[in-house]
């Protein structure tokens, strides 16, 4: 058994936010091609309107976007759905940063760049899946 | 006039006489300068890996890297201004100019870096699409990327378009002709369309424009017979054969005579401005300045057959094969859809067994008139019902359209021909979109993929994403490598530049050991090959002939062969190396990474010729060396440490600098016993040296001859003052060396530092060599390369320069390197002249690696 879910069993939900469309288009095949159902949004406001709409098993938020604060997207989606695990996807790296994501219920914390299989781990770590290989 | 006393410092400077500034501070400017020499290059390397695929980055990426990278590159000259003591205005200019043009990319304002009116066909690329048309730029990728032939000839540049249409006035008569149309009234549109037409057809073609077609039609004429020569004049207009193919919407001239391109030029022009394409544009929101057509004038080919190909055709839900059209003689009319044409149905998966095979009886066929033009001419009747290709120029096409496919990533409609001497020349190249209409009719691949076995996942780095089906083929040898057969997975335990040679024929590539910025590296990144290196577990896991699947974008190998996945990735939205991030940071690096300064004996070794970032890095870093050469010659006196020669054996005229419990000798002695050697890393060297007994079995050539008569005058002077001494230095300290050896022609620095504190040890090695061919000295190179690859270090090459790097590893892990670095400096001194062909290098490398074994301390 080497995929994220049984075979049996639903699609897992993943969304994406990134005010880069760059993000946003590589994340959604990688995430599609791994077996997950993905909506990927560049904005932050039709993003939470999908949220408080729809249940996401994971969502995947970048940190400072134009416009728009990502900690405060953060914090309202465990707000709307505590279940839902977040990752923060940052930039601008900080222990400070770091230190109030954690605070504000995010799973995990993940520099950019960073690798596609990175974070394919931490979203199989954020659903409790049993990794590849 | 009363000055704050640090500022007083900091002009001191720059006055003219020199302070006596101690030895100890100027060697810790010159230890920063490495440093940050260091750190500018792993960033560049960085830059480098991004565009490998496996990293997700954003424009925010980019822009904080370029501004770090400019920071370290300001900071590097100031540092040698110090150490120095001048100004460096010269190279505070090239950063300027540098720093400017980096700033204009990032600002979207990519200012033509070529100003030409034509290009050569040898000079096209992907990175050509603004000069040269979407067209022609591909086909350029295909000639000097992928090294499939394509007709020689050269392309009019869009600089040359915006020449003429200005020259005949005609952007007003456009831009006023549409203000004047009211977007609906098609016979508008069809009067304006007719009259700017006219106007270019009568135009005239600016007088530096001819001057530069006859000069590219001068320098073809020194390749090819060109009296009787016809050409094939082809709009490449910008966006034409992307997504948006604007397939036909343009005219081509077929069979035009040398001296009457200049006409041909115009008409291709003009159908620009047809009522068909014009709406084409229009309707697909193209503004008109966005409109440039360049065009290419190559060679027509004396087609024996011709045709199309369409890279993947889904015949059902499961089967997928490529299609080929073909007709005898010109392909037009196969193109047009007016010729009766065979059809030929091959699997994709190689060897690319024919599946189907329909025979058309051919009528006619289109040839190239003996005095310009084209001409219908019946096919003698014994052909008419023969098939136009035999199964193994099928074969051969199909090979050469696979090739594409997998560098674009994009299922591909090309334009072929075979001509009378069974040559295959590919025509165009245009993506063929797949994606279906409805998301939901495309299954995922997760599906297939979840049910895959997957054989190993994670393991090592990505070099370049892509997925791969494909049978693996094990490479232990040059044997092996001869044998390398077109579309398989080659897996093997190191990397190395030698798998240039089959890059092409590869569909992926799997190692054991490797770096990704190694030279491998850079050459799948270069053609696009999915490759993954440093599994650790490639050779033991996967058997030779075993067909599997590598995802090198998630980085995964499977069992078997999941097409799904390649499919998915054919009909992706968008691929990787089309984003504009990538073209950006691929441009950038353009003004960052290529090294021009590459011989320092050259004229053009000067801070004025820096051309890039690494150009500057590397001139600072030559100036930096040679003056601290300088001033422990001429400060010695001044020095406490002094300078104490080594009393070896060997023909090393090398000087000493102890700064601290680097040597075990009494102060004031002036030679130094290679066992009173206490530091760690010089120690370990000569003990490489020495012991590997690399010097010892030379064989005695006249070069070697010219070297030794070069060591004796060094040997003769030792009793002499110091300065006259050979430039040969090594700085240490019990942990630390920093060495300057030049021996013969060849000019080595390793600075290292080693000691029980794995995170701080590293060694650094840089190897350029001296006078003789540039190919032997790339070979030299490349061999020196390929060994130090194989001992896990990461390693660079440039023309003929190696850098290698190597850090945190254990104490003995780190000397074993040293004394390996200590062998192999005293083999390849005189290699280049050994190295008399490719093969001999693979042979060297080899015989070294075995030679030193018996050396090495610890077990691998």
């Amino acid at each position: 058994m080497n995929g994220p879910a049984q075979a049996s069993a639903p699609r897992r939900r993943i969304l994406v936010l990134d005010d880069e469309p760059i993000v946003c288009k590589r994340l959604k095949p990688a995430f599609q091609k791994a077996g997950y159902e993905v909506e990927t949004f560049t904005d932050s406001v039709q993003a939470m309107a999908r949220v408080e709409q729809e249940h996401f098993d994971a969502v995947i938020t970048d940190l400072k976007m134009e416009g728009v604060d990502g900690m405060h997207f953060l914090a309202r989606v465990k707000e709307v759905s505590p279940s839902t695990g977040v990752v923060v996807i940052t930039g601008f790296a900080t222990l400070e940063t770091a230190k109030e994501s954690f605070r504000k219920g995010a799973f995990d914390f993940v520099a950019k760049p960073f690798k596609l299989s990175d974070i394919l781990e931490t979203v199989r770590r954020v659903l409790g899946e049993e990794s590849h290989g | 006039m009363h000055l704050p006393a640090g500022l007083k410092d900091a002009l001191a400077f720059w006055r003219p006489r020199k302070p006596p500034v101690p030895f100890a501070v100027q060697f810790k400017k010159f230890q920063i300068i490495l440093e940050r020499n260091n750190r500018i290059l792993e960033l560049m390397a960085d830059m480098g890996d991004k565009l490998g695929g496996e990293y997700v980055f954003d424009r925010q990426y980019i822009l904080t890297v370029c501004e770090r990278l400019g920071d370290l590159v300001f900071k590097l000259i100031s540092d040698l201004s110090v150490l120095t003591q001048r100004k460096n205005v010269e190279l505070f200019l090239a950063f300027e100019r540098i720093q400017h043009q980096i700033q204009e990319e990032l600002a979207g304002r990519h200012s033509f870096p070529n100003l030409s009116l034509t290009l050569p066909m040898e000079e096209l690329n992907r990175d050509a699409s603004e000069e040269a048309g979407n067209k022609l730029a591909n086909l350029g990728d295909i000639k000097n990327v992928l090294g499939l032939a394509v007709p020689d000839g050269f392309v009019i540049t869009t600089k040359a378009f915006f020449d003429f249409l200005e020259h005949n006035g005609l952007p007003r008569l456009v831009e006023e002709g549409l203000d004047r149309w009211d977007g609906k009234d098609e016979q508008g549109l069809e009067d304006l369309s007719r009259d700017i037409r006219q106007r270019i057809l009568q135009g005239e073609v600016p007088r530096p424009v001819l001057a530069q077609i006859s000069a590219k039609l001068d320098a073809l004429g020194a390749r090819h017979d060109l009296r009787q020569a016809l050409f094939a004049v082809r709009s490449s207009a910008w966006g034409e054969d992307t997504e948006f193919s604007f397939a036909g919407q343009y005219e081509s001239v077929l069979g035009v005579p040398a001296r009457r391109i200049a006409e041909a030029y115009k008409r291709v022009l003009a159908s620009a401005y047809s009522p068909e394409a014009w709406r084409y544009r229009l309707h697909r929101g193209y503004l008109e300045n966005e409109m440039a057509m360049a065009v290419g004038c190559q060679l027509l080919v004396d087609a024996e057959a011709s045709g199309g190909l369409y890279t993947y055709v889904p015949l059902s839900l499961e089967r997928e094969a490529i299609v080929i059209n073909a007709a005898w003689g010109l392909g037009a009319p196969v193109v047009d859809g007016t010729a009766e044409t065979d059809t030929y149905v091959l699997e994709r998966a190689a060897p690319h067994a024919v599946r189907s095979l329909d025979t058309a009886r051919k009528e006619t066929s289109l040839l190239a008139a003996p005095g310009g033009g084209t001409e219908l001419v019946p096919v003698e009747e014994s052909r008419r019902n023969v098939p136009c290709l035999s199964p193994q120029r099928m074969e051969q096409l199909a090979q050469a359209a696979m090739t594409i496919e997998r560098y674009y990533k994009r299922p591909q409609d090309l334009e072929w021909s075979f001509d009378r001497r069974g040559e295959l020349y590919l025509l165009q190249a245009r993506p063929l979109n797949i994606r279906p209409n409805e998301p939901e009719m495309c299954p995922l691949p997760g599906e297939a993929a979840r049910e895959a076995e997957v054989i190993f996942s994670g393991r090592g780095t990505v070099a370049q994403q892509g997925v791969a089906v494909g049978k693996v083929f094990v490479v232990r040898d040059d044997e092996d490598l001869r044998n390398f057969p077109y579309g398989a997975i080659l897996v093997t335990r190191h990397t190395s530049p030698r798998f240039s040679r089959v890059m092409r024929k590869a569909q992926g590539i799997l190692t054991d050991v490797g770096s990704v910025t190694g030279h491998m590296a850079t050459l799948a990144r270069e053609y696009r090959v999915p490759t993954v290196v440093n599994t650790g577990v490639a050779t033991a896991l996967l058997a030779d002939g075993e067909e599997i699947t590598l995802d090198a974008t998630q980085n995964t190998v499977f069992r078997g062969a999941i097409r799904e996945l390649c499919r998915f990735e054919l009909s992706a939205a968008e691929v990787f190396e089309e984003s504009g991030e990538y073209r950006l940071l691929r441009r950038l690096l353009k003004r960052i990474a290529p090294l021009n300064l590459v011989d320092p004996h050259s004229e053009n070794f000067k801070p004025g010729s820096c051309r890039t970032f690494h150009d500057i890095t590397r001139w600072i870093h030559e100036r930096a060396v040679e003056v601290l050469i300088g001033l422990s010659e001429s400060h010695w006196r001044g020095v406490q440490a002094t300078p104490r020669r080594l009393a070896t054996g060997l023909p090393l005229g090398l000087m000493v600098i102890d700064v601290e419990g680097g040597l075990a000798a009494p102060q004031g002695a002036a030679e130094v016993q290679p066992a009173e050697v206490r530091s760690v890393p010089l120690s370990a060297l000569l003990r490489g040296m020495d012991e590997s007994g690399m010097w010892a079995t030379e064989p005695v050539s006249v070069d070697l001859g010219s070297f030794m008569s070069s060591v004796t005058r060094t040997f003769s002077a030792s009793g002499a003052a110091p300065q006259k001494m050979g430039r040969n230095l090594a700085v240490v300290s019990r942990e630390y060396m920093n060495l300057h050896l030049r021996l013969g022609y060849h000019f080595t620095i390793v600075d290292a530092y080693i000691c029980n504190r794995i995170d701080d040890n590293y060694i650094y090695f840089r190897f350029l060599g001296g006078v003789t061919d540039f190919i032997r000295r790339s070979r030299r190179a490349r061999c020196i390369a390929e060994i130090l690859e194989r001992l896990d270090f990461r390693v660079e090459v440039h023309g003929d320069l190696v850098v290698a790097r190597i850090k945190k590893l254990s104490l003995p892990r780190m000397r074993e390197k040293m004394l390996v670095l200590g062998g192999l400096i005293s083999y390849t001194r005189q290699l280049d002249v050994r190295l008399q062909n490719d093969e001999d290098l693979a042979r060297h490398a080899e015989e070294f690696l075995q030679r030193i074994a018996p050396l090495l301390e610890v077990v691998t």
